[in-house]
C-alpha cells in the first residue's frame, strides 16, 4: 500500500489482481446488476487509488479494507437509485458463478473460508440471519427493515447484534482465516 | 471494568446495525461521535467486527468482467503519470483550483495544470463530480445548462454552469478508443486550447459527470478530445465534444 500511496500504478495493478474478483463479487451479489457492480467497483478502486495513505494495518488486513470500502459503495449505490427493485426483479444470476473446475488454488481456498462462513450464517436462527442478510447484502437500514417484517426497531438491532455475537463464535471455533 | 460513555443509554443497542452499515448517514455519524468517548461500545465494535467482516467472504465467486480492468487502468496510469510529472511537490496541499487560476491568470494556466497538487485536486473533483451534478440538475436557483455538440452517435452531454464551477454530464457517451482516455480543454477566442487535468473515462452505462477545472471566465468552448494515457498539451484530435458557455 505505501507504494500505492506513492502513485505506483503497477502496485496499484497488483491489488486490483488480488482482490478484484472479490470486490465485484460482492457488489454484484448487493446489487443483483453487472452494470450497477462494475460502477461500485470502479469507483471504488479509484477512491482507493486516490486515497491509499488512508489504509491503516490497525484496521485489518488490505482485503478486508478494500471490501468495507466496496460495500460502503454499493450501499450508497442502492440507497441512492433504488436498485433494491431492479435487484429482486433482475434475472441475472447463478449463472454467472464459476465452475468448480474454473478456481485456481487461491481460489479454492476462498471457497473453503466461503463455505464456513456460511455454515455460520445459516447456523443463525431464521429471524437473525434474515435481519443480517437484508443490512449487510440488501443495504436496507435497520428502520427499513422493521417495516418491511413489522416488528419494533430495538428487536431488529438485538437481533442484529445477536447475530454477529454467534457468528463471532461459531467462526472462532471454526478459526476461520480473514486475511 | 470499563465506565459507559455519556450517551451511552441512546447507542448501546446500534452496535450490531452499525457493523451491518445499517444505520442511515445521520445515525452513522451520531454513532462514531460516540464511540469516541464510550470504551464499552469500542469494545463491542472491536470484538464483533470479525463478524461483520467475515460477510463478504460468503458471496459465491462471479466472473469479472474483462474491460473493467482496462477501464480503471487506464485512469490510473494517467494520474500516475501526473503525479510522476509532479514529482516531489505531489504532497503538498492544493489550493482550491479555481483560486489558483484567478490569481495567476492565464498565462500561468499551463503551469498550474503541471503542479500535481492542483492536478490531484482536479482529479479529485472528478470523483466528486457525481454527487455535484445531481445537485445542479435538480434546478439550483444559480445554474444554468447549455447542451453540447458532440461527435458520437447518440451521446447527450450538457454542460451544468453553477456558482461553483462546472461540470460536463454525458448520457450514452462511448468509452474512449483503446489505450486512451478523454480530456478536457479549455478554449478561448484567438488562442489555442489549453489542457487541463480532467482525464476521464464513462461509466459502463455511458455516463459520466466531469468536474470542469478552473475559471470559465472569458472561455469560448468548452472541448473534449480523446488523447493518449496521460493527456496531451496540445489536442492530437478533433473535439468529440464542443461545449459554449456564452
Amino acid at each position: 500500500m505505501q507504494l500505492v500511496r506513492r502513485g505506483q500504478a503497477p502496485a496499484f495493478e497488483l491489488i486490483y489482481e488480488r482482490h478484484s474478483q472479490a470486490a465485484f463479487s460482492l457488489a454484484y451479489r448487493m446489487a443483483g446488476s453487472r452494470g450497477v457492480a462494475e460502477d461500485v467497483v470502479q469507483e471504488a478502486f479509484l477512491n482507493i487509488w486516490r486515497s491509499g495513505a488512508r489504509y491503516e494495518r490497525s484496521r485489518g488486513s488490505v482485503r478486508t479494507w478494500l471490501l468495507g470500502i466496496v460495500h460502503h459503495r454499493a450501499i450508497d449505490a442502492l440507497r441512492r437509485s433504488f436498485v433494491h427493485e431492479k435487484r429482486r426483479a433482475s434475472d441475472e444470476g447463478l449463472e454467472e458463478t464459476l465452475e468448480t473446475g474454473e478456481r485456481t488454488d487461491a481460489e479454492a481456498a476462498r471457497h473453503e473460508e466461503a463455505a464456513a462462513v456460511r455454515s455460520a450464517l445459516q447456523g443463525l436462527p431464521p429471524e437473525q440471519s434474515q435481519v443480517i442478510e437484508l443490512a449487510y447484502f440488501g443495504g436496507f437500514t435497520h428502520t427499513e427493515i422493521a417495516e418491511m417484517l413489522e416488528t419494533p426497531v430495538g428487536t431488529v438491532k438485538g437481533r442484529m447484534r445477536l447475530g454477529l455475537e454467534k457468528m463471532r463464535h461459531a467462526l472462532g471455533q471454526g478459526e476461520v482465516s480473514l486475511g | 471494568m470499563s465506565t459507559p460513555g455519556p450517551d451511552h443509554a441512546e447507542w448501546a443497542d446500534a452496535v450490531g446495525a452499525y457493523l451491518l452499515g445499517a444505520l442511515n448517514s445521520e445515525e452513522h455519524a451520531g454513532f462514531e461521535a460516540h464511540l469516541a468517548h464510550c470504551p464499552l461500545c469500542s469494545r463491542d465494535v472491536a470484538e464483533l467486527r470479525v463478524a461483520a467482516d467475515a460477510l463478504p467472504v460468503s458471496v459465491p465467486l462471479v466472473k469479472l468482467p474483462e474491460a473493467l480492468k482496462d477501464r480503471i487502468m487506464s485512469v490510473v496510469r494517467s494520474e500516475a503519470e501526473l503525479l510522476s510529472a509532479a514529482g516531489s511537490r505531489a504532497d503538498v496541499p492544493a489550493e482550491p483550483p479555481a483560486r489558483a487560476a484567478a490569481g495567476r491568470g492565464r498565462r500561468s494556466l499551463a503551469a498550474w495544470f503541471m503542479r500535481p497538487a492542483v492536478a490531484f485536486a482536479c482529479a479529485l473533483l472528478l470523483l466528486a463530480g457525481g454527487g455535484l451534478a445531481g445537485v445542479l440538475l435538480s434546478g439550483g436557483e444559480d445554474t444554468r445548462t447549455v447542451v453540447a455538440e458532440t461527435a458520437a452517435p447518440g451521446a447527450d452531454v450538457r454542460l451544468v454552469i453553477g456558482e461553483d464551477g462546472a461540470t460536463l454530464v454525458a448520457r450514452d457517451m462511448p468509452a474512449p478508443p483503446r489505450g486512451r482516455i478523454y480530456q478536457v480543454w479549455l478554449q478561448r477566442p484567438g488562442s489555442d486550447p489549453v489542457p487541463t487535468a480532467a482525464l476521464w473515462s464513462v461509466r459502463s452505462d455511458g455516463t459520466a459527470e466531469v468536474a470542469v477545472p478552473g475559471s470559465l471566465d472569458g472561455v469560448e468552448a468548452v472541448l473534449v478530445t480523446d488523447e493518449p494515457q496521460g493527456g496531451s498539451e496540445a489536442p492530437t484530435k478533433p473535439p468529440v465534444i464542443t461545449a459554449s458557455p456564452a
